[in-house]
């Protein structure tokens, strides 16, 4: 069974004219254990999608149930025992400036009404979790952003919850800082056996460790599956777009003109390691000039994309063209020269 | 000497007259003020205690008091004051008027404390199943208390302010001793004594506030 289901979420904010439908009917369901990617363009809805989790924001219409609890119509006293089961991290961290990196470890535990005995070595044990045993007596303001993020991963997780709600937790790190985190996320989720749900607008974070993701656009939700199925074939125009923003398309941004035909080709897994190139030049007259390849790996799966300008006349071209067909890539004829 | 023996016996009279009245409506102002500022802020829409027709009850009131200039203030709330005091005149029946002219601004300062706590910062505390109480408590108050104590000191200085002003109307005091010599009797020397005075203790209450405030934020600018 799901441990998150979401069905025909609706959130509208102010009323009357001034009305803005944030979430115009969202679906979705999260399994227990993965890392559930919701990936958008600013505006989309992602947050206000996720603070409907916690009830941060009260959903206008629809349902959400977490765990077997619906939280929609939950009481006060039982929505805070709901909370606790669902740690959340945010953009710019939420620390509390007055206490130091244990007393912010320690708020969710003096919340729950934890005996004060107890929570000196769970903070202890939560500190040495993300990494940050030193930094224990350290003020929010003495930290960089990395290690803030890093208290308020221990914050979240005080309670053992079941699920991480993660809100553009490394928006506001450097790229560096945020491969850090997002490896501390991944490695978390697998050692506590994690629900992570985490939205971001950038594509990389979902590539480098999410399961699924969900594409938001305009408050809907237009396509979600397996990390790998949208990277390889995305249907709709935002999910390609974000797929774009990752594997890149500058050459024609850059207004090139092709020679011959200007072939995109895509490659999953061990496909991404054949001398493709090499075959083409050998069995083939054609000449193929690489303008751009890439390999990103998502999950431990290479995915590669080639984009090649290749000349030697048309009926060459052609079986060059199906020759790569039959290698089960996909293929993507960007443009044509008007003599080739 | 700048005075004569009796007039420093009266000057002592009178700056102990001052330090009762501004300690005491200090007191009470911080007591009652602080609460009414989280009840501005806590009420606000969007916040943790959404209260839309207390929030604007509140702020009317606030307002509606603030606009009184005080000597007026004073006369205003003198049946209130009787039946506190049982008299109009006098330090301590002074104490009402001050408390209740300052309170209404100690909130205020207080709430524009209250306000800098970053609304992400509660929301982390809601998600981590934090009651309301938890949330003032622990949170809204704690965070906003370099802020608390700025305003705490600026309302103690209004107090010095104010509690020469109520000396005009038989309040006793500093204040009323500058007016009955200084003013009345041209006795300027002790109104440069008096004035000397009111400014040293003004000086002196900004820089304990200040020294408060930086014991508690120097940790936290980085
Ligand atoms: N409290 C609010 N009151 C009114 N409108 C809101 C509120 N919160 C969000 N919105 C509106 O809802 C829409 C979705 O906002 P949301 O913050 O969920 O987007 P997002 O996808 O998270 O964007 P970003 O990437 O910029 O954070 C926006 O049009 C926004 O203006
Ligand atoms: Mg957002």
């Amino acid at each position: 069974m799901a441990l998150i289901e979401i069905s025909g979420l609706v959130k509208t904010f102010g009323r009357g004219s001034q009305a803005v439908e944030a979430i115009k009917g969202v679906d979705l369901s999260v399994e227990p254990g993965e890392i559930f990617g919701i990936v958008g363009a600013s505006g989309a809805g992602k947050s206000t999608l996720i603070r409907c989790l916690n009830r941060l924001e009260k959903p206008t219409a629809g349902r959400v149930v977490v765990d077997g609890r619906d939280m929609t119509n939950l009481p006060e006293k039982e929505l805070r025992q709901a909370r606790r089961e669902m740690g959340m991290i945010f953009q710019h961290f939420n620390l509390l400036s007055s206490r130091t990196a244990a007393g912010n470890v320690a708020f969710p535990l003096e919340a729950a009404g934890r005996p004060k005995g107890e929570t000196g070595p769970r903070v202890a044990e939560l500190l040495d979790l993300v990494g940050l045993t030193d930094k224990a007596g350290a003020y929010p303001a003495q930290l960089s952003g990395g290690q803030k993020q890093r208290v308020g991963i221990a914050r979240a997780l005080a309670n053992n919850p079941k699920v991480l709600l993660c809100d553009e937790a490394t928006s506001a790190l450097d790229p560096q800082t945020t491969l850090s985190i997002l490896a501390l996320i991944k490695d978390i989720q697998s050692r506590l056996g994690l629900t992570v749900v985490l939205i971001t607008h950038e594509m990389t974070v979902i590539t480098e460790i999410c399961d699924r993701v969900a594409v938001m656009e305009a408050g809907r939700i237009v396509e979600a599956g397996p990390v790998l199925d949208i990277f390889a074939n995305p249907r709709h125009p935002a999910s390609s777009g974000f797929v774009e923003a990752v594997v890149g398309r500058r050459n024609q941004e850059t207004g090139y003109q092709p020679k011959g035909v200007l072939v995109r080709v895509f490659f999953l897994g061990a496909a991404a390691r054949e001398p493709l190139v090499a075959s083409l030049v050998r069995l083939f007259a054609v000449e193929p000039n690489i303008l751009q390849a890439h390999i990103d790996h998502i999950k431990g799966t290479a995915f590669g994309t080639l984009v090649m300008d290749m000349t030697g006349g048309a009926e060459s071209c052609r079986e060059a063209l199906n020759f790569l067909r039959a290698q089960n890539l996909k293929l993507e004829v960007l443009a044509n020269a008007p003599d080739a | 000497m700048l005075l004569t023996p009796s007039e420093w016996a009266m000057l002592k009279t009178s700056s102990l007259e001052s330090l009762y009245m501004v300690s005491v409506s200090a007191l009470l102002t911080a007591l009652a003020g602080i609460p009414l500022g989280v009840l501005l802020v806590v009420c606000r829409q969007g916040h943790i205690l959404e209260n839309r027709p207390l929030s604007r009850s509140l702020a009317f009131l606030v307002n509606a008091t603030r606009s009184i200039p005080f000597p007026i203030f004073i006369v205003f709330v003198m049946p209130l004051t009787r039946l506190l005091a049982g008299t109009s005149i006098g330090t301590t029946a002074t104490i009402v008027p001050l408390t209740l002219g300052a309170v209404v601004f100690m909130a205020r300062l207080a709430e524009t404390a209250l306000l800098e706590v970053p609304f992400g910062v509660i929301e982390a505390a809601q998600t981590a199943g934090a009651s309301n109480r938890q949330i003032i408590w622990r949170v809204l108050l704690p965070e906003a208390r370099a802020g608390l104590i700025m305003a705490v000191t600026i309302t103690i200085i209004t107090l010095v302010s104010y509690s020469a002003m109520a000396g005009y109307i038989g309040g006793g005091g500093l204040g009323d001793l500058a007016i009955r010599y200084g003013y009345q009797r041209y006795q300027t020397r002790i109104m440069l004594v008096t004035v000397a005075l009111l400014i040293a203790a003004v000086q002196a209450i900004q820089a304990l506030g200040d020294l408060l405030v930086r014991g508690i934020s120097w940790r936290r600018q980085g």
